[in-house]
């Protein structure tokens, strides 16, 4: 038996009153998106814009298209990337009675712990020397490094999953270990790999730092524009919001759809959803 | 050439006995051995993160003993441990280490109060399905991206313009300055960092919370135990390890807290919102003085390494007690 100390009513007002403390400024930024500049310098607010009114948007795409481009390959190579050199490793760690097994995997993760501004100065000046700053490969090369030992970790928790058995058998048939990870041990765990990509999609797709030092003028990626807006002169707030809204789309979209994995995924597979 | 090869004289071993011993699987190719595969799985990865942790290190260690700038790398002249000197003598640089101190104390803790709090409630509608719903909506803040929330604080929290202190405004309330001040600026990157940050504690804590078997608490009931009891006997301990965890991970991440001071107040004003990343970004990329910049990086490093390791090896304590 359970008795209740607090009333249902009080719960629900509570768990709504901590989600709309959440989404407010969301909300608030995204009303701002379809307001003409008259309306954003409004006193008293204008709370409800028209929501037909899309001049925003078309002029930010119209000017910053490319740099949505850049965000898009970067994000998408990164991803790529990552996963391709993730997976293998993770299955080897996985799968492969090999010595030093636990150390390569613990130090993979300890890598996780540095600061990408550790690495900021030694990252400019490589690929200054190599010709490669500036460009989006150099960008795709660091955003998908820094994200290895997370795709690493999590891919490791959805193949450990995979029965050990059917790994055998296969390798009694005489399956090679590509042959293994490509037919049963990717198949077996797509949703969970596919997880993971999402996951390093976000990341990438909301990284700053490495973009701002990395990128040049054409390269710039999106949050890189974002914050190219705010700074000397006057700000355009309404088409801040706009681009704002622009940026938020994926990572909000994922908070919806990813909600049960989002624990899992961020604790790097340390806590089961 | 007569005898062009050693298969002349001595045919291969398999073509001979193919009659009399066992078929064996044909010899495979170099690139499906086990040997290569292996390796193959193994030492990409290896060598990228090498090249992406140790090298900028071993790299980093080493600028941080020149003075050096970032535009004339080969005018370089050695200097000992004078960065380091220079660096603790350097009022931004102890502003920095102070703030990021700080806000890792304040934020983490009021993240940690916040969000049990709202992980009891989730917890106690946990029976209701639609409740997922809300709990989407409840993270969203921390997937959002970081520069975009530096820059929702910055449009909400504008002195004159920004709807906060509008709404202030209608209660009667005084404009309050936000990132114009020193010791508001502060409480607003805190502000922001705990709105941030909380749903990612207190979803945590909710994943503690719900892997309490039901009997337990039962049993605790049936035996009378009240409500704070339940909390400090049963709650607390069971949640801890999850909790110490997302205090680990939110530490690696104070370390590297950079997008919101960025956007919203370049450290400033004077030096009161100056942080870690921050100053070493602004010495390697604005002042071009990569030996001090360096030298911050080896000290952040460092530090994020001595705090992480203690606070795992704390967690390891309290899982195997």
């Amino acid at each position: 038996m359970r008795r209740r100390r607090f009333s249902d009513t009080a719960l629900i007002a509570a768990a709504a009153l901590f989600t709309f403390i959440s989404l407010a400024p969301l909300l608030w930024i995204t009303l701002g998106a379809f307001k003409t500049t008259a309306e954003m310098i409004a006193i008293p607010p204008v709370w409800i814009p028209d929501f037909t009114y899309l001049q925003n948007f078309i002029d930010l795409f119209a000017d910053y298209w490319p740099n949505l481009l850049n965000s898009l390959i970067v994000t998408v190579g990164a991803t790529a990337l990552a996963l391709t050199l993730a997976v293998p490793t993770a299955f080897a760690l996985v799968t492969f009675r090999i010595r030093g097994r636990n150390f390569i995997a613990d130090w993979i993760l300890s890598t996780r712990m540095m600061p990408p501004i550790a690495a900021a100065a030694p990252l400019f000046i490589v690929f200054n020397w190599t010709g490669m700053l500036g460009s989006l490969p150099a960008m795709i090369l660091a955003y998908a490094g820094f994200n290895l030992p997370f795709a690493i970790w999590v891919s490791m928790s959805f193949l450990r999953q995979v029965p050990g058995e059917l790994v055998e058998a296969a390798r009694l048939e005489g399956a090679t270990w590509f042959q293994v990870l490509t037919r049963i041990s990717i198949p077996l765990s797509l949703s969970g790999i596919a997880t993971v990509a999402t996951f390093v999609f976000i990341f990438a797709w909301n990284e700053f730092l490495l973009a701002l030092f990395l990128s040049n003028s054409q390269t710039q990626t999106f949050p890189v524009v974002i914050s190219s807006f705010i700074g000397t002169g006057r700000i355009y707030w309404e088409y801040i919001a706009a681009a704002t809204v622009v940026q938020c789309v994926p990572p909000v979209i994922f908070a919806f759809v990813m909600q049960r994995h989002v624990i899992s995924g961020m604790t790097m597979g340390a806590i089961k959803d | 050439m007569a005898t062009s090869g050693y298969g002349e004289r001595h045919p291969p071993v398999g073509a001979a006995s193919a009659g009399a011993a066992p078929a064996r699987p044909p010899a495979r190719a170099w690139w499906s051995t086990d040997r290569f595969q292996t390796a193959a799985f193994i030492w990409p990865t290896c060598v990228f993160l090498l090249a992406l942790t140790l090298f900028p290190f071993l790299y980093s260690v080493w600028l941080s003993l020149h003075f050096v700038r970032l535009t004339t790398l080969s005018r370089r002249v050695w200097a000992g441990l004078q960065n380091y000197i220079d660096l603790f003598h350097d009022p931004m640089f102890h502003a920095a280490l102070q703030n990021t101190a700080l806000l890792a104390v304040t934020s983490i803790t009021l993240e940690v109060v916040i969000g049990f709090t709202v992980a009891k409630v989730f917890y106690e509608l946990a029976s209701r399905r639609w409740v997922n719903g809300l709990r989407s909506a409840y993270l969203v803040p921390m997937m959002v991206t970081p520069i975009t929330v530096g820059v929702i604080a910055n449009y909400i929290m504008n002195p004159h313009l920004g709807i906060l202190n509008q709404l202030l405004g209608l209660v009667g309330g005084e404009p309050v300055p936000w990132f114009g001040d020193p010791t508001w600026a502060r409480i607003s990157v805190l502000i922001v960092s705990v709105w941030q940050w909380t749903p990612f504690m207190a979803l945590l804590i909710l994943a503690g919370l719900l892997s309490i078997r039901q009997d337990i608490l039962d049993a605790a009931r049936v035996d009378g135990a009240r409500w704070w009891h339940i909390i400090h006997r049963i709650e607390i301990p069971s949640v801890l390890p999850v909790l110490l965890l997302g205090i680990i991970l939110r530490l690696i991440e104070v370390f590297r807290f950079f997008d919101l001071v960025y956007i919203t107040t370049r450290g400033g004003p004077g030096n009161s919102t100056m942080v870690l990343t921050l100053f070493t970004y602004q010495q390697n990329f604005q002042y071009f003085q990569v030996g001090t910049g360096s030298a911050a990086a080896v000290v952040i490093l460092i530090l994020c390494i001595v705090v992480t390791a203690f606070a795992v090896r704390l967690l390891r304590k309290i899982q195997d007690a």
